[in-house]
């Protein structure tokens, strides 16, 4: 064992190799990326197999394959690809797995990364799966080969659920020699009542089967000794309850809540020696016999759990069960948020409500005017950016086509791409989930508008969940206007590689998918593919494109330029003719490149920062921009 | 802003091991490009070479440059949630002057807040259509949590061969001479790890953390 400062996203993927895990899945979504990403970079030879799959339901499809076969299957994704997979992993839930899968989900309690703020633990809930949470970083390497174990024991897939304090922070952790997976036959195993779902007899005969194994794994879980009890030597006192995160909190949320006045006084016994304390690492099922002791044990209860009060219910029910008459503290009584993550602060006004509901504490001064001084740094593309041309090539055409820009619908979608949200384009709408710009924008077509209807998606994005939509928009013949904006990566998650990355820089033996090749295949009437960096013959296209009916797909190619810079890449570089520049400003109010400043007697351009795409000098009004490199 | 801290005068590693074990947190924070998050990784790097247990849990939202940046490490705890509660940080080091304001919330009464002054205006400041904060406004914040305010002036940061030196490294080797860090971390320790962090840019990034040992600090 070597101690090694790690994230908890490669503590995961380096648990899993300690676990044997024989193939690894998953799709890029923050703060998940960091796992696979990982093991993406490492030499891990023949025996193993990792992949960045088109999206979680593929994944997960992938991963419970191998599982039905009767290995040692991982597959990762955030919170929000976890609603991708759900419809396929409701599925193998219910049929079990024969070998072992192992989920690992990420939850973003605070949006740090944007999407909905959502607690994966109500799937595991409602698919009846088991789910473990570190703690710590630490943890999470510890965590990871117990939950391999767990998933071969009973059964079952195994959530394991971090959130982004954990997924993200680096922490010393004892890490030891992966193990080579273990060379199993694959199983193939004949039996429909199994493995499918034809007929109410065979799919209630699974639902039992599933609740069955929920309940083998919360035995399991209590003899590995997840769930921790330690309880104060007398009764009476506090209970804390605490899940996932908030564990980590507690010592120091139990300290400054004691300064602040609290106490448990009782002659002899005081302060912390009167707290009872569970820490729940197994979330799913919620330890009830743990829950039970401790509530046997308190005069009141407090529960900490970040987001929903999953845990809080249990242990409401818990208490109902047996008669219990203190208070229960948490997010039900008003006392905590269901927003937001958590930290000592919340932890800390748990504690003095459950020991002194009538002592509020003193509240740190959360100084609030200096916040309201801060600069607000609203975030754009990077300088040299493809898709800064394509919003500027959209906001041109409709102004060429004297149409408003509040009459023209354009919907977004996930990734870099909906940052044509924000000044100085203003160009994106909205936006929903992985490929829903093309369906929504088929939704406003009906909707009676008579201007034209533009969507907007990325490169991964369209391949992950953007097809079908615009297969349905080909069938239904409807007049909408899609621009795939394709930089040849999955950049806003880290750069990773997708199908339509080119075969050169994917993993060794990787075909190319082309859209320049797909989407004409697709039905597709009016195929035009742009160059981003040649303003006036990307606005031409755009404008010529709305003003055609029928489906209508224009492809900007162009690669990310952080990704070629990486390599040594510029299109070019920018010079600023001082004579000429006039200091109209236009270059940044259009662009709001990041490379472009104001100088004293002409703009400035930061040489180290440009990318030399020319977008600057092509709306100069008075040429003061040259480009060189073309 | 008026006394110019000299050389180091106080032998580091003495008081060292009585600050050993005590917990201690740094709040980091600027603009993405800044190098803020380097600046963590260093300080972790730090602690795990002294063998004192280390979080560091860094926040960068959506941007790859120009958006917020934060890094919060936690040092020499048993056992510790990543996120430092406010009024708590024993360290502030804040590497651009409007999100310097950012941090106020999070320094404790009595500590130390480091601030490097660099001006980075978004778009809108720059066009003159937002405000930005003035020195003495954010001074002044500092001022009343009744921290130690410790001003390093950017344009004292020294040039090698016609370039800037990284000033990330230089602030962080300011901290280490002026501020609490100096007690949990040692400066000549720190220059190693600051020397094998990279291998080809191995001297440029010493000499900035040696300069930063020996920056003019102004403690206002």
């Amino acid at each position: 064992m070597t101690i090694r400062l790690i994230t908890g996203n490669e503590a995961v993927a380096l648990g899993a190799l300690r676990a044997g895990v024989k193939v690894v899945t998953g799709y890029p979504g923050t703060p998940s990326s960091g796992a696979l990403a990982s093991l993406v970079s490492m030499e891990l030879g023949d025996d193993r197999h990792v992949e960045w799959s088109t999206n979680e339901k593929v994944a997960i499809e992938i991963a419970g394959g191998l599982a039905w076969a009767g290995q040692r299957a991982m597959c990762t994704m955030k919170m929000s690809g976890l609603n991708v997979a759900s419809d396929a992993l409701f599925s193998i839930a219910h049929s079990g797995v024969n070998g072992a899968l192992v989920i690992y989900v990420a939850d973003d309690p605070g949006a740090h990364a944007g999407m909905v703020e959502q607690d994966s633990r109500g799937y595991a809930r409602m698919m009846d799966l088991p789910m473990l949470e570190p703690t710590t970083v630490a943890e999470a390497y510890e965590l990871m080969p117990l939950a391999f174990e767990l998933s071969e024991r009973c059964g079952s897939p195994v959530f394991v659920r971090s959130v982004t304090s954990i997924a993200n922070s680096h922490a010393p952790v004892d890490v030891g020699e992966p193990v080579p997976p273990e060379e199993r036959e694959p199983i193939l195993e004949w039996d429909i009542t199994k493995y499918t779902k034809a007929g109410s007899a065979i799919a209630q005969a699974q639902h039992r089967q599933v609740i069955e194994r929920l309940g083998r794994a919360g035995e399991i879980v209590r003899q590995m000794g997840l769930n921790e009890l330690q309880m104060a030597e007398h009764p009476g006192g506090l209970g804390i309850v605490a899940a996932g995160v908030t564990v980590s909190y507690l010592g120091e949320g139990l300290k400054i809540a004691a300064a602040q006045g609290c106490g448990w006084f009782d002659g002899a016994h005081h302060g912390l020696e009167r707290v009872s304390v569970l820490k729940v690492r197994g979330t799913n099922p919620v330890p009830e016999e743990e829950v039970r002791a401790l509530l046997e044990h308190v005069e009141d209860v407090v529960i900490l759990e970040e987001l929903e009060p999953y845990v809080e219910e249990r242990v409401i029910l818990e208490a109902h069960r047996i008669g219990f008459e203190g208070r229960i503290v948490g997010k039900l009584d008003g006392t905590l948020e269901r927003v937001g993550s958590y930290g000592v602060r919340e932890v800390v006004c748990a504690i003095l409500a459950g020991c002194k509901p009538d002592l509020s504490g003193s509240k740190p001064d959360l100084h609030e005017e200096a916040e309201e001084l801060v600069a607000a740094r609203p975030i754009t593309v990077c300088a040299g950016c493809p898709h800064r041309g394509t919003y500027m090539a959209i906001n041109q055409a409709l102004r060429n086509l004297k149409l408003k820009k509040d009459e023209v619908m354009v919907t977004g979608d996930i990734g870099c791409t909906i940052l044509g949200m924000n000044e100085p384009f203003e160009t994106v709408w909205n936006e929903v989930a992985m490929g829903s710009s093309v369906s929504l924008a088929q939704g406003y077509v009906y909707s009676g508008l008579e201007t034209p209807v533009i969507a907007t998606i990325g490169d991964s994005t369209f391949f992950h969940a953007g097809m079908p939509g615009l297969i349905n928009a080909v069938q239904h013949r409807v007049s909408l206007t899609l621009i795939i904006m394709d930089n040849g990566w999955t950049a806003m998650t880290g750069m990773q590689t997708n199908p339509g990355t080119e075969e050169a820089f994917q993993p060794k033996g990787n075909y190319q998918v082309d859209l320049a090749k797909l989407v004409p295949a697709m039905g597709v009437e009016h195929f035009f593919v742009i160059d981003p960096f040649q303003l006036d013959e990307a606005t031409a296209a755009v404008e010529k494109a709305l003003e055609l009916p029928g489906v209508k797909v224009i492809l900007s190619r162009q690669e990310c330029a952080i990704q070629a810079q990486r390599r040594g890449i510029k299109a070019g570089a920018a010079e600023v003719d001082v004579e000429a520049c006039t200091l109209c400003r236009k270059c940044i109010t259009i662009t709001g490149c990041p490379a472009i400043s104001l100088g004293e007697d002409a703009i400035v351009i930061d040489e180290a920062l440009c990318y030399g795409c020319g977008l600057c000098a092509q709306v100069c009004p008075f040429d003061a921009i040259e480009r060189e490199g073309e | 802003m008026s006394r110019s801290v000299g050389h180091s005068h106080h032998a580091l590693g003495s008081t060292q091991d009585a600050a050993r074990g005590t917990p201690y947190d740094v709040y980091l924070l600027g603009v993405g490009g800044q190098g803020v998050v380097t600046m963590g990784d260093l300080i972790a790097d730090g602690a795990m070479e002294a063998g004192l247990p280390v979080n560091v849990y860094p926040t960068k939202g959506m941007a790859q440059r120009g958006g917020s940046v934060t890094v919060q490490v936690r040092l020499s705890y048993e056992v510790t949630g990543p996120e430092i509660p406010e009024g708590e940080a024993d360290l502030v080091i804040a590497m651009e002057r409007s999100e310097a304001l950012r941090a106020v919330r999070y320094v404790r009464p009595g500590g130390d807040f480091l601030l490097y002054g660099h001006v980075w205006e978004p778009t809108k400041v720059m066009l003159g259509r937002a405000d930005y904060p003035t020195l003495e406004q954010v001074c002044q914040k500092v001022h009343e949590t009744g921290a130690e305010l410790h001003y390093l002036d950017p344009q004292g940061l020294p040039q090698r061969e016609g370039r800037p030196l990284p000033a990330n490294v230089y602030v962080l080797g300011a901290a280490v001479r002026c501020t609490g860090l100096g007690r949990v971390l040692d400066a000549e320790a720190m220059a190693g790890v600051v020397a094998r962090r990279w291998e080809t840019y191995a001297t440029v990034n010493e000499a900035a953390f040696r300069a930063g040992l020996e920056a003019g600090v102004d403690d206002a």
